[in-house]
């Protein structure tokens, strides 16, 4: 018996370090276009890397009992361990204590950041309605494509016309999206923090998230991240015709 | 043939509904049809006609006037009409959400030769979005219902040594409401179908075509279907254990039902509430919803989901049961923690009644409600952990005999893992708002929901299978689905996880040209998938009707249900089975049987 948990328990360490090799060396992100980008894929990231022991053991557990256990029949009884004593409360309390530390770091001390700053340096308002979106400029100006200055907290005032559907703002590339509830207005606020340009990669559009009848798929607009110099002779352009 | 008549008087009862409804429109000087309001009246009375039909009058109703309820046939032919007896109810759900899984996965497989390629191929965008919204309903329908309806139905009594269900009548009654949810659901897709998915929400389900009310109306339906089973499984359990069937003596799998029954009797409320009063807002014109009169579309994501994420447990938490079942005979050990598995179901009953605003982090719900329902939902993962040790610990050290309901089994325990691990960057906001409404949710509840439940109920079917139709299955054709299956399945849904992170969000008809790789790979990995069922089916159909005789108990399992012939006899046990020990003293020196036969006079108490 103590060999088969010595066997399983090099495996375990084994899938364990594949498990974080394999989270260490992936990138599955796209384009990291915001600070709140780095803050998510961090998030994600972390919780990859202690998700990787779990699903260690498990497989440990699994695999090594499917190659060592087996019989051919219901011919003989196995041993009756009952899973009484220390083995249970052990286990609850580790999954306690995991459960405990993915709920503070980095849910609830990422949720609290995420919320702690509420100053902004552009405010723009955005309405979502089928299927289209629609950028209101604080110069007076409404916009089909979305272009912020980089390096520039913006504050985004969302919302749909009353009489319309639900719909969800999204941009993959700034990892935040939040929901256009008709005639309410939900807020967004994002750091672009890197240059990149809609129409070659699709992280930067502004894509419809939540399911809202015939042209959902299509409810897109490309977002545009330049340098305050570009984004001030656009202002200027568009608020000068 | 009672179908046809409950057709026929379906079809009388809808003319007569709208009929009488535009009787009264047209002296009110409006037009005599309008299709909202008009499948809203006609649907109740059709749904009356079509239950008199099927034998709901012939079998019990005509008691309640003072005649003699007729005796159901022998044979075939009883399947096909109303009929107490649960062994018979158990195999009409079986049967009947099996076809419709089949069905709801063709539809998927139609989905992803859409999105082979970015693009629009095979549908319009109105054509996707119907098909995309019936498979998640229908899928959805048989994940909450197939395991109780068949399984629940037909092995529980068996298990704690009943003669039937509490409530025989009302068993039948709330399998004949099914179909009608099915045939509502087709006619839907006939009419022109409808665009809110599964999730209905409104303002859009308010606003859009009028597939959405059939789609209310048969849902609604599904909802009683789902509080009348839980009621009797409750009762069932509470009340018609064999004299010795404890608690602490009860299968694992009949808790699982008791848990699920629970929740589905809690909850399911909330759904038909939600669904009752889009409506009203469409038929009678209330304004719960509509943001222009006052009403709030977020009120209904609240309402909604207080019921559907306990819904995901109405599926997995008969699932758990029903793995653990076939892990400890299989694996021939006495279920590993057994008390610490009953607490954890009923610990997971507890909390799945508090954690639905994690659907909600992105809907602009309040602020205050982001911290408690993030920290609630990653609670779950604690009992959730519970049915994995005892899961591991049963296996560890057993004799583990790898058939194909055994394989069902283990690669539940991988399928889940990965689903469970997936859903943390779910309950954390801080991922959350960026993976919502993505790939990574679609890839995510499939592995609980498809990985988690269906392959449980594969791993209960192949277990049950002699039992219920007293053939065994070919134990080839069984392992070849199970292979195709299990490593179609990887192929699909782990690019799904990446896809989605990478920007690709759901219930899309169309995609931006980046994600096309990953799509036409998936949607080669998903014909694979679909390939395995072909499998399933031949083997279904062939062994029901030409397999070998199966034996009592072909596995040498411990439980009550393996004691009686196969399939077992009309009333279930000659005598009375008295229960006199746990159910799986495998390998337990001098541990008494589970259960003996004794006589019809046995009084000893539960
Ligand atoms: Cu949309
Ligand atoms: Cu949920």
């Amino acid at each position: 018996m103590n060999r088969h948990l010595w066997i399983a328990g090099i495996l375990w360490v084994v899938f364990t370090a594949l498990a974080l090799a394999g989270a260490a060396l992936m990138n599955p992100f796209p384009t990291v276009g915001a600070e709140e980008a780095e803050f998510s894929d961090h998030a994600f990231r972390l919780m990859t890397y202690m998700g990787a022991p779990v699903f260690g053991f498990v497989m440990a557990a699994l695999l090594y009992s499917v190659l060592r256990f087996r019989s051919g029949g219901p011919g003989e009884d196995g041993p009756p361990i009952r899973g009484v004593g220390a083995v249970p409360r052990v286990w609850l309390l580790t999954t306690t204590t995991l459960a405990v530390v993915v709920m503070i770091y980095p849910g609830l001390t990422g949720l609290a950041e995420l919320r702690s700053d509420r100053t902004h340096d552009l405010e723009v308002d955005v309405t979502g309605f089928r299927w289209a979106w629609v950028v209101q400029y604080p110069e007076g100006f409404a916009s089909q494509e979305l272009v912020l200055p980089v390096d520039q907290r913006v504050k985004f005032n969302v919302t749909a016309p009353a009489g319309d559907v639900l719909h969800s703002f999204w941009v993959p590339a700034f990892r935040l999206k939040i929901d256009a509830v008709p005639g309410q207005i939900t807020n967004l606020y994002i750091t672009p923090n890197e240059l990149g340009d809609g129409a070659t990669d699709a992280a930067y559009r502004v894509q419809c998230a939540e399911l809202c009848g015939l042209y959902h798929a299509r409810m897109q607009m490309p977002v545009r991240v330049v340098t305050a110099e570009e984004y001030q002779a656009w202002v200027a352009e568009k608020a000068g015709k | 043939m009672a179908i046809l008549v409950g057709l026929v008087l379906a079809v009388v009862g809808f003319v007569a509904g709208t009929g009488i409804l535009g009787g009264i429109r047209t002296s009110m000087g409006l037009e005599y049809w309008s299709t909202d309001m008009s499948w809203s009246v006609g649907y109740p009375v059709a749904l009356i006609g079509w239950l008199i039909g099927v034998g709901g009058w012939k079998y019990w109703a005509v008691e309640w006037f003072g005649g003699k309820a007729a005796t159901p046939p022998k044979g075939v032919k009883r399947y096909f009409e109303w009929n107490m007896d649960h062994k018979v109810i158990g195999i009409q759900y079986g049967v009947t959400f099996v076809v419709l899984f089949l069905l709801s996965g063709l539809t998927a497989m139609l989905i992803r030769f859409e999105l082979m390629n970015s693009g629009m191929q095979l549908f319009t965008e109105d054509q996707y979005n119907s098909a995309m919204s019936f498979h998640g309903i229908g899928m959805v329908a048989v994940a909450v219902a197939i395991m109780l309806g068949a399984f629940g139905n037909y092995i529980v009594p068996l298990q704690i040594g009943a003669r039937d269900m509490a409530f025989p009548r009302v068993n039948a009654l709330s399998y004949w409401l099914v179909p009608p949810v099915a045939i509502m659901l087709i006619i839907a897709l006939l009419i022109g179908g409808w665009d809110t998915g599964w999730t209905a929400y409104p303002p859009l389900s308010v606003l859009t075509k009028s597939g959405q009310v059939l789609f209310n109306l048969a849902v609604i339906t599904f909802g009683l279907v789902s509080i009348l089973g839980g009621i009797n499984f409750i009762a069932t359990i509470i009340y018609e254990r064999a004299p010795g069937m404890t608690w602490g003596r009860l299968p694992i799998f009949v808790w699982g039902a008791f848990a699920g029954s629970l929740i589905a009797f809690f909850f399911t409320q909330g759904f038909a509430a939600g669904l009752l009063m889009i409506l009203l807002d469409r038929v009678v014109g209330t304004s719960f919803f509509h943001a222009a009169e006052g009403g709030s579309p977020i009120l209904y994501e609240h309402v909604f989901w207080f019921y559907s994420h306990p819904a995901v447990y109405v599926m997995v938490l008969p699932a758990f049961g029903a793995v653990l079942e076939v892990l400890a005979h299989m694996s021939r050990k006495p279920l590993y923690a057994y008390r610490w598995v009953v607490g954890a179901l009923l610990g997971i009953v507890a909390i799945s009644g508090v954690v639905w605003a994690h659907h909600m982090f992105t809907s602009g719900m309040e602020d205050y409600l982001h911290a408690p329902f993030l920290v609630l939902t990653e609670m779950i993962s604690i009992p959730t952990g519970i049915i994995f040790l005892s899961a591991i610990g049963t296996i560890w050290a057993g004799r583990l005999w790898m058939r194909t309901p055994m394989l069902f089994a283990l690669a539940f325990i991988f399928n889940f893992t990965v689903g469970g691990l997936t859903g943390i960057y779910l309950a954390d906001v801080p991922t959350d708002i960026h993976l919502h409404d993505t790939y990574f949710v679609v890839a995510h509840f499939h592995y609980t929901i498809m990985g988690g439940e269906i392959f449980a109920l594969f791993a209960a079917l192949y277990y049950w299978f002699p039992k219920m139709t007293g053939r065994q299955f070919n134990e080839t054709l069984g392992k070849i689905h199970f292979w195709i299956m299990f490593i179609g399945f990887q192929l699909v849904f782990i690019p799904m996880f990446q896809v989605g992170v990478k920007g690709m969000n759901r219930r899309v008809a169309d995609y931006p040209e980046a994600y096309e790789d990953f799509n036409r790979f998936i949607s080669w990995s998903g014909f694979l998938l679909g390939i395995s069922f072909i499998f399933f089916a031949a083997n279904m159909v062939l062994s029901w009707v030409r397999g070998e005789r199966a034996v009592a108990n072909p596995w040498g399992a411990s439980t009550l249900e393996w004691q009686v012939s196969s399939p077992p006899p009309e009333h279930n046990f000659e005598g009375q089975p008295v229960i006199q020990g746990g159910a799986y003293e495998y390998g337990v020196p001098n541990a008494p049987a589970h259960a003996r036969m004794g006589t019809a006079a046995a009084t000893e108490n539960v």
